[in-house]
């Protein structure tokens, strides 16, 4: 039997390639996500321990709380840099040295900021001691004078810049010149994932990030010999409260596991869109083999009639099935390995230098490809199998094909029932929310509407075809008729089309809605004419020099210094918002729906009115609230406000966020003008050397905000129209099987005189339709999952729900001729038949 | 031999039969549209002879032998492949008994196209997982004349050849019965030749029972006895025939 199944593949090498096609493209994704951030994470790993390899422990502050956020690590407090001394006096310990880092972003030679494109951008205090530094040396030498700096060889040989050349560094404080005295790797790489380094002496650090008399974390190195153990208790007995001594190995793993768990969010949301590829190819596969089963139906029926049992039938359909799973799981996984190293040389291009290491392959990556791949295959094919299994052996002696297949009305209520309950979860995980319910919801509301569908499949095809065949004569009537007389498989084909288009509609309707609601949300929330904003989200803020310099300009009116930090309220950390109180009113748009703004000045908290109902508070409740700088209090509520995406939930008195937090950087002042371009002329240019600044008017960081949107957007949309693809693949191999089962048709057709484009534009006209009928229902349920995903996050700010109608009409139209060029392969192979042997055909 | 004597309607003989049929009907669909294919049909098929079944298209002849070799249900009625009563057969039993006791040859060859020759012959030998006797193998490819076409596929062959290797492929678990389907309907006539005579060798020499539907009085003649059909009822039969006697008979049944 296994020899009637692998003979009969490889007579249809074609179908074989094009069935596994849409899997391969799956599992490449699977496997390359993995392969890249098992690589990523072997490498940094790598990296640490190799920068740590001399630190045998760290003494610093005990975390306060950590953060989840990705890259977020622990919450630390500094250490009194008396402590040095102390350490250094245990007996044991070899060296010790303290450290510090904060913001520092260069300037380069053309007095624009050095961006990193969200990586931080650091300044460190360096090392003097070879040993214990993270730091090493590849040109020039130590910092010495409060005027050195050495810089990160990425930077350096990014923006050509030498040892002993000047640059200008933008600070905490107002920005200053530095002479390069030398050139630094991070460990052995030229930088840290796109970060870039500037380091200072130490006390040079100390003053320009605030932390003079301070240290971020003690290195330890002990003295040769030493028990470690004992030299461990020892500084912990000599360490005051709130002081901690880690072995090296132990921040090495830290740091190492803060990667990963980045590494893990970006991994994560990658291999939800190579399900998202999965699902759709096992819809194509389901389609093909459902097809080829009822196109062997006479070759099935003859194995049984010759002995072949129910059960060797429904395994040598399987065992195909697993075949082709399995060339094209490893194929896929092959071909991810080879995705990895591209995708990391690509972002190399984009300027995030990695350090380079040995591509990993782990054997996590082959199971799961090999599983998925061959698994997702397996399930689409079991129905056609079962299919194959009820066959009548006296099928191989009819002339005519009997028709096979669960009866319409089974269909209807079985796709009925899926997609109800794939609507009631899909509630269910909306409002709670829970995004694995989302995802479970919308899958039955796929397999549903695709059992549905050819209840419809007739009626729309021939709605959709009817201007085509009108367009189109004699040819166009017949793709259409083609379109129509077989339901079934029109909508099995259009159903893989249809998942990526409802993807991709819902996407655009809740891409619109949060663009429109983060517009509408910056109307609402702030009254300012100017705002001023860092460039590169990585610095973390800017100068706080700046709010003084721009208020200064002449035709300024108000201004407002915003700063934000991460709390716990009530034992959940969240973000925190502070804004000087006297000028708020006149450059915020505050809601209030109880209480006041002036609580502001008076050291309350006001909170928004989601979290009030949730936490059910009132103004006047004392709440427990804890700080990294002063560890935990109380604080009053002072008054509740209208909910606004942009203003946050907790906002804060300036002069209170100041004591609470170490030497903050300000994410931006509002400045209400005259409105005058004049005024808003004289703040860029008094803020020139600045150049990591973005001065915007309220509208245009309106269209900032929307570009954001949009480039998310546009990922998205990349990303999904894979899924489109391997549909569209779908849609090549369904034409090429119908065109093949039609050949002694096509044959007559041409016998009685259509012509070679006349084939052509009939097998056109059909997949045009398939595309059209398959986008049509995909933009409806899309836009019908878009709107409820957006209403249901109406809490969290986005209040406006827009059906963006032209971007799903361009989508529309753009399925039909994706349609057109699907047909182009399948259409000139038609069009080439010999008219003679086509009609020989049986 | 005239047509008095040999009129058997009904009439089962003492010695086990290789198959037999007891009021054996069948109706195809329903109400107006309902087409009595067979009609309470009683018949057998004597173990070691050669019986060619003869009849107008729509007599039936067809859907009889489908559904005494088990492919098609009957309406109501009983069919025997030896003592076995088929009726009682599930799909595993049916399958059991096409791997074993049945072998089929149709006028379209219905060989796979995708296997050689020898794949084909062998193919229910492999379904049955039973190890391929060699020797018998190579005895019916040589008897056959087809040793050097082995390793070609169906659409490399004429369709004499493809019809020789459906018959080694039905001989190739030694059936009780083979059922043949106007195994000469698409040949021309020098391959019918071969192939008939060739069935009535495999008859003569090592007793294999056949049972033949077809409409060539030429080929009947070369069977043992013909029963025929009409309206889906056995309305004669002769023995020994000659292709003279079987047009006789036909045209005295006004065929």
């Amino acid at each position: 039997m296994w020899r009637v199944t692998i003979k009969g593949m490889l007579a249809h090498k074609l179908r074989l390639v094009l069935t596994a096609l849409a899997i391969v493209l799956g599992v490449t994704f699977i496997s390359g996500t993995y392969v890249l951030t098992d690589t990523l994470n072997n490498t940094f790993t790598v990296l640490f321990g190799n920068v740590y390899q001399h630190v045998d422990f760290q003494v610093r502050g005990v975390a306060v709380f950590s953060s989840d956020a990705p890259g977020g690590g622990a919450v630390r407090k500094p250490v009194p840099e008396s402590l040095l001394k102390t350490v250094q006096s245990v007996p044991g310990v070899a060296v010790a040295e303290g450290n510090v880092s904060g913001y520092a972003q260069y300037v380069t030679p053309q007095g624009t900021a050095v961006s990193t494109g969200g990586a931080p951008t650091l300044g460190v205090s360096f090392d003097p001691n070879d040993e214990l530094s993270a730091l090493r040396l590849v040109q020039g030498t130590a910092p010495t004078t409060p005027h050195d700096v050495v810089m990160d060889e990425g930077t350096a040989s990014k923006y050509h810049f030498h040892v002993g050349e000047r640059v200008r560094i933008l600070l905490a404080g107002p920005p200053e010149t530095f002479t390069i005295t030398g050139i630094a790797q991070f460990g052995t790489a030229n930088n840290l994932a796109g970060a870039t380094l500037a380091a200072f002496t130490l006390p040079v650090a100390q003053h320009l990030f605030g932390d003079v008399g301070r240290l971020d974390a003690i290195n330890v190195r002990a003295a040769p010999g030493a028990n470690r153990a004992t030299v461990e208790r020892d500084i912990a007995a000599a360490l005051p409260k709130g002081v901690e001594v880690v072995t090296g190995q132990t921040v090495v793993n830290e740091q190492a596991s803060a990667v990963s768990k980045a590494l893990s969010f970006f991994s994560v949301a990658l291999l939800v869109f190579a399900f998202i590829s999965l699902f759709v190819g096992a819809f194509t596969i389901f389609n093909t083999f459902t097809i080829t089963v009822g196109q062997r139906t006479r070759e099935l029926a003859l194995l049984r009639i010759v002995g072949a049992s129910r059960r060797q039938v429904f395994w040598a359909v399987l065992g195909e099935a697993a075949i082709v799973g399995l060339l094209a799981s490893l194929i896929g996984l092959g071909l991810g390995v080879l995705a990895a190293i591209g995708l990391e040389a690509l972002l190399s291009g984009f300027g995030i230098t990695l350090p380079t290491g040995p591509v990993v392959f782990e054997l996590r990556t082959v199971l799961v490809a090999m599983l998925v791949g061959v698994g997702v295959t397996l399930v689409a094919a079991v129905s056609p199998a079962r299919r194959a299994v009820r066959i009548a052996p006296v099928a191989a002696l009819a002339d005519h094909e009997t028709s096979q297949g669960v009866s319409l009305r089974r269909r209807f209520v079985l796709g009925s029932l899926f997609a109800i309950v794939g609507v009631a979860v899909l509630a269910i995980g909306l409002t709670k929310p829970a995004i694995q319910l989302v995802g479970v919801g919308a899958v039955f509301v796929f397999v549903g509407v695709a059992q549905l569908a050819p209840a419809v499949a007739r009626p729309m095809a021939s709605v959709l075809g009817r201007p085509l065949a009108r367009l189109l004569g004699a040819s166009g009537k017949l793709g259409r008729e083609n379109s129509m007389r077989s339901p079934r498989r029109t909508a099995q084909t259009a159903s893989a089309l249809m998942i990526g288009l409802a993807l991709i509609s819902a996407v655009s309707v809740f891409g619109a809605s949060l663009s429109k609601s983060a517009t509408a949300s910056i109307d609402d929330a702030i009254s300012a004419d100017l705002i001023i904003t860092a460039t590169s989200a990585g610095a973390g803020g800017f100068s706080n020099s700046v709010p003084q310099v721009a208020s200064a300009v002449p035709g300024v009116g108000a201004f407002s210094t915003v700063f934000s930090g991460e709390f716990e309220f009530q034992r959940s950390l969240v973000s925190v918002t502070g804004i000087s109180p006297a000028s708020v009113n006149r450059t915020l748009i505050l809601r209030m729906s109880t209480g006041s703004p002036g609580a502001l000045a008076t050291g309350g908290i006001l909170i928004d009115t989601t979290t009030a109902n949730s936490d059910h508070l009132a103004v006047g409740d004392v709440v427990p609230v804890k700080f990294a700088e002063t560890g935990a209090s109380t604080m009053r509520i002072g008054g509740i406000y209208e909910a606004n995406a942009l203003l946050g939930s907790f906002l804060v008195g300036d002069a209170f966020f100041l004591t609470h937090y170490q030497v903050p950087l300000p994410i931006a002042v509002l400045l209400r003008t005259n409105g005058s371009p004049v005024v808003e002329q004289r703040v860029k240019a008094a803020l020139h050397g600045y150049p990591n600044l973005k001065i915007q008017t309220r509208a245009q960081f309106e269209q900032s905000q929307r570009a954001q949107v949009n480039q998310l957007l546009g990922l998205i949309y990349a990303l999904l129209a894979l899924a489109v693809l391997i549909a569209l693949i779908g849609i090549v191999n369904t034409l090429m099987l119908s065109v093949f089962e039609r050949t002694r048709e096509i044959g007559l057709l041409r016998a009685v005189g259509m012509k070679r484009r006349q084939v052509r534009v009939m097998i056109r006209t059909e997949s045009v339709i398939l595309a059209v009928f398959g986008a049509v229902i995909g933009i409806v349920v899309g836009t019908c999952l878009g709107v409820a995903l957006s209403w249901s996050l109406r809490q969290q700010g986005i209040t406006d729900v827009v059906v963006p109608i032209r971007s799903l009409v361009i989508f529309l139209f753009l399925s039909g001729l994706l349609g057109l060029g699907a047909a182009s392969w399948p259409a000139r192979r038609a069009a080439k038949l010999d008219v003679l042997t086509a009609i020989a055909t049986e | 031999m005239t047509l008095t004597d040999h009129v058997a309607d009904g009439a089962v003989p003492s010695a086990p039969a290789a198959a037999h049929a007891v009021d054996l009907a069948k109706t195809y669909g329903t109400g107006a549209a309902t087409v009595h294919a067979l009609d309470g049909i009683t018949v057998a098929f004597e173990r070691g002879r050669f019986t060619a079944v003869m009849g107008p298209s729509g007599s039936g002849k067809s859907t009889l032998m489908h559904c005494m070799a088990g492919l098609d249900p009957p309406t109501s009625g009983r069919t025997f492949v030896g003592d076995q009563d088929i009726s009682v057969l599930n799909d595993a039993g049916l399958t059991q008994l096409r791997r074993d006791r049945i072998g089929f040859v149709f006028q379209s060859f219905n060989l796979v196209p995708t296997l050689t020759a020898r794949e084909n012959i062998t193919l229910p030998a492999d379904l049955a997982g039973k190890k391929v006797d060699k020797a018998w193998c190579d005895y019916l490819v040589g008897e056959l004349g087809i040793a050097d076409r082995m390793s070609h596929r169906p659409s490399e062959m004429s369709g004499g050849q493809q019809q020789r290797v459906a018959c080694a492929r039905a001989l190739i678990n030694r059936p009780e019965l083979i059922f043949a389907d106007e195994p000469t309907g698409n040949l021309d006539s020098s391959a019918s030749a071969e192939m008939l005579a060739f069935l009535q060798r495999s008859v003569k020499e090592f007793s294999q029972s056949i049972v033949m539907v077809t409409h060539d009085p030429r080929g009947a003649a070369f069977a043992d006895r013909v029963v025929f059909l009409a309206d889906g009822r056995v309305v004669g039969e002769l023995q020994e025939p000659t292709a003279d006697s079987v047009l006789e008979q036909m045209r005295r049944m006004g065929t």
